[in-house]
């Protein structure tokens, strides 16, 4: 019997829910008279779901049958499960109707290997055809080019498209080679490069000429799967700092690998996905792109991975006690940018107030700077600055307001998901988990008081 | 308009009609008269008071002054910061914002960038107020389609309809459609091509939805329902994002209220 939209829906979106959260925008398109759909630059959440995730795009696969069979994927070839694929019309219609709605900002589509790449990315092309060129379509699309597709198809994509993204699965070429046989990490490589070089084409193009097509005006992205292989933070922050020059990616996004196979090339199937780990390699990644830092400042060879206490500014920072505390007034926007608690848009306020007299606590908190963190990394007008160091007492007060508190667990009689790996072992081995997180909690905070 | 001669605290509270020309035509007095009323009260507000209450005429002339004087002596970001600020909900805005023209007036542009300052800390909070809830709106207005025509009901607690003008009309610009913010009673309304917004006086309701615009609903609502990850369920950061005053306009949401 024919599958109806409703079904083809919950199946091809279920398949597509596990991608990374939020991927809107990047690119600002103005609209045409009369056409549907404008591109909002800071891209726009339309919705939060129960785990409280942006909603920005439909996304959904267009199929999810795969002649492929990646280990890791639930859509594997191999794999017995319901399985739908969406009729180009059915997909574009789709669309337009959540579009004018409101319910989205666009179209994030990715897709199983149907039969071959081409084909799969033919049929792709088609529901973006039909939505620019038929139903005149402004509004956001994400379009994941499927590794194997040759040159010319990508390059129709990539025209079609706002953004393109190639996923590069895993950190490394043997865990690919392992765990993705179909997939070489030429063939993943290969498009990133034709999609950078076609990008920065068509931008000269289109300084020399308005009219030129743009080719994924928004830029490319990837995807990688973290925990399913034994690569290091360290390494998976210098692979993305080399992602993002090599490429001029404009994210890299990262996905705590959920076990969805017994094999024994994967972890065990009772494995919790490392949401924490994937927390901190986001923090990280955000250091990367606007706080100025570099992957080697963050994490090297002899301390490859984050600390799940703490996030990786503030965990810098008390590696570098000795270059605080600052003075607000005076010291460099980029070093204002390092000092824990004091975000981009704090920076910037200090920035532009400072110029017109000296700030003091009073100021900075009127201003919104928080404070906790902060406090014990600068100095002010009337405050030298509450750095501790002396007195055992001291220390604790100090380590406890940095350690990051969303990991312990707090007040929670359920273990959440984003409980340390510490808190998650003690809980399995029979402590109540509230318990669990205070215990957790108290020896990290002893632990990083000692290093103060 | 300057403030050489120190401000006078009047135990007097200015009515006005409500508008943001209204309410320049009250700074306009106030800087006249160099004296800070006790309140400055929209029509709505009015109430039995201690205070005697100086009915402030709306003048165009005057408020054009006023606007040209911020425009040209304070700056374009103190233009926006009244201008959206005025925007706002809150109760006492016309107060603070008043306080902050007179610091700049008195003190010159500069004082207005000290954001540590309690009159600029408080106007700046009340435009961040307004700006984050009309960015909230931009992607929670839910539209329905009736007769080719697409119709939303909003309850903000800043008039951010202003606000969400240029997107929707951007967005939608070929479309028929309208959002009626029910909390002001103020509708938005763009049709064949032209954009009107104006103040109602009897509630508008949207008709019933048909077949067919049930049907996609419905599609929405499993699309989202399908999104959430059973054991990641974080009602908290939910509700952080997407506060329960939302729900009821929100078309996945609103049978959770
Ligand atoms: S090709 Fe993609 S969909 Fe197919 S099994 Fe591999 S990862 Fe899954």
């Amino acid at each position: 019997m024919e599958q109806s939209v409703m079904e083809k829906l919950t199946i091809l979106a279920d398949s597509a829910k596990y991608d990374v959260a939020c991927t809107s925008s990047g690119s600002g398109r103005r609209s045409r008279a009369g056409g549907l759909g404008s591109c909002y630059a800071p891209g726009c959440c339309h919705a939060f779901t129960a785990d409280g995730r942006c909603v920005s795009l439909l996304k959904v696969l267009m199929t999810n049958c795969c002649s492929f069979d990646c280990a890791y994927c639930v859509n594997r070839r191999s794999n017995d499960l319901p399985r739908a694929t969406f009729t180009p019309r059915e997909l574009a219609d789709l669309t337009i109707a959540f579009y004018r709605r409101n319910y989205i900002e666009g179209l994030f589509l990715s897709s199983a290997v149907l039969g071959t790449a081409d084909y799969t990315t033919e049929r792709m092309i088609e529901v973006l055809r039909l939505l620019r060129e038929e139903y005149g379509f402004h509004g956001y699309i994400h379009a994941k080019a499927i590794p194997g597709t040759s040159p010319a198809l990508i390059q129709r994509l990539g025209c079609l498209a706002d953004r393109l993204s190639v996923n590069i699965e895993l950190p490394s070429e043997s865990s690919l080679h392992l765990l993705a046989p179909d997939k070489g990490r030429r063939e993943i490589l290969r498009p990133m490069g034709q999609i950078a070089a076609a990008a920065a084409a068509s931008r000269e193009e289109l300084t020399l000429y308005r009219h030129a097509p743009a080719f994924a005006p928004a830029g490319q992205s990837t995807q990688m799967i973290v925990g399913a292989t034994p690569e290091t933070d360290y390494q998976i922050l210098r692979l993305t700092e080399g992602l993002y020059h090599k490429y001029s990616l404009k994210r890299v996004f990262y996905s705590a690998y959920i076990p969805v196979a017994e094999d024994s090339r994967l972890p065990a199937l009772d494995t919790k996905p490392p949401l924490v780990r994937e927390h901190r390699l986001y923090q990280a990644d955000w250091l990367l792109r606007f706080y100025q830092f570099r992957a080697e400042e963050i994490l090297d060879q002899s301390s490859p991975y984050f600390s799940p206490y703490l996030d990786p500014k503030c965990g810098w920072a008390v590696r570098h006690l000795e270059l605080f505390p600052v003075d607000v007034n005076r010291a460099p926007y980029e070093m204002l940018l390092r000092v824990p608690g004091i975000g981009v848009k704090s920076a910037q306020r200090i920035r532009t107030a400072r110029r017109q007299g000296t700030l003091g606590l009073e100021e900075l908190k009127r201003m919104g700077v928080v404070l906790k963190r902060a406090q014990y990394f600068i100095t002010c007008r009337g405050f030298t600055g509450a750095s501790g160091g002396r007195g055992s007492a001291r220390r604790q007060q100090i380590a406890r307001a940095l350690i990051d508190p969303g990991v312990f667990n707090a007040g929670c009689e359920q273990l959440s998901l984003f409980s340390a790996p510490a808190v998650q072992q003690l809980a399995a081995q029979g402590t109540p988990p509230r318990l669990a997180g205070r215990l957790v909690q108290e020896e990290a905070v002893q632990c990083l008081a000692n290093t103060l | 308009m300057s403030g050489q001669h120190p401000l006078r605290e009047a135990d007097l509270i200015y009515c006005y009609d409500g508008s943001l020309a209204g309410f320049f035509s009250c700074v306009f007095e106030s800087f006249a008269r160099r004296e800070l009323p006790f309140a400055i009260w929209p029509p709505e507000e009015e109430q039995p008071s201690l205070c005697p209450v100086q009915e402030i005429p709306t003048d165009p002339g005057r408020a054009g002054r006023v606007r040209r004087g911020i425009r040209e002596k304070l700056g374009p970001a103190a233009a926006k910061t009244a201008a959206i600020g005025f925007l706002s909900g809150q109760p006492d805005k016309e107060l603070a914002l008043l306080r902050y023209l007179h610091l700049g007036f008195g003190e010159g542009p500069g004082a207005l960038k000290q954001l540590g300052r309690p009159e600029v800390a408080e106007a700046l909070g009340l435009v961040r107020s307004v700006e984050w809830e009309a960015e909230k709106y931009r992607g929670f207005v839910r539209f329905e389609e009736s007769g080719g025509m697409l119709g939303a009901v909003i309850h903000p607690k800043n008039h951010v309809l202003p606000l969400l003008r240029p997107f929707f009309c951007a967005r939608l610009g070929g479309e028929d459609f309208l959002i009626y913010d029910a909390a002001h009673k103020e509708v938005l309304l763009h049709q064949a091509g032209k954009t009107r917004l104006e103040q109602v006086t009897a509630p508008l309701s949207l008709p019933e939805p048909d077949a067919a615009e049930s049907e996609y609903q419905q599609l929405w609502k499993q699309f989202y329902e399908t999104l959430a990850i059973a054991g990641r369920r974080n009602d908290r950061c939910r509700m952080t994002h997407c506060p329960k005053r939302f729900w009821a306009d929100l078309t996945e949401l609103r049978d959770q209220v």
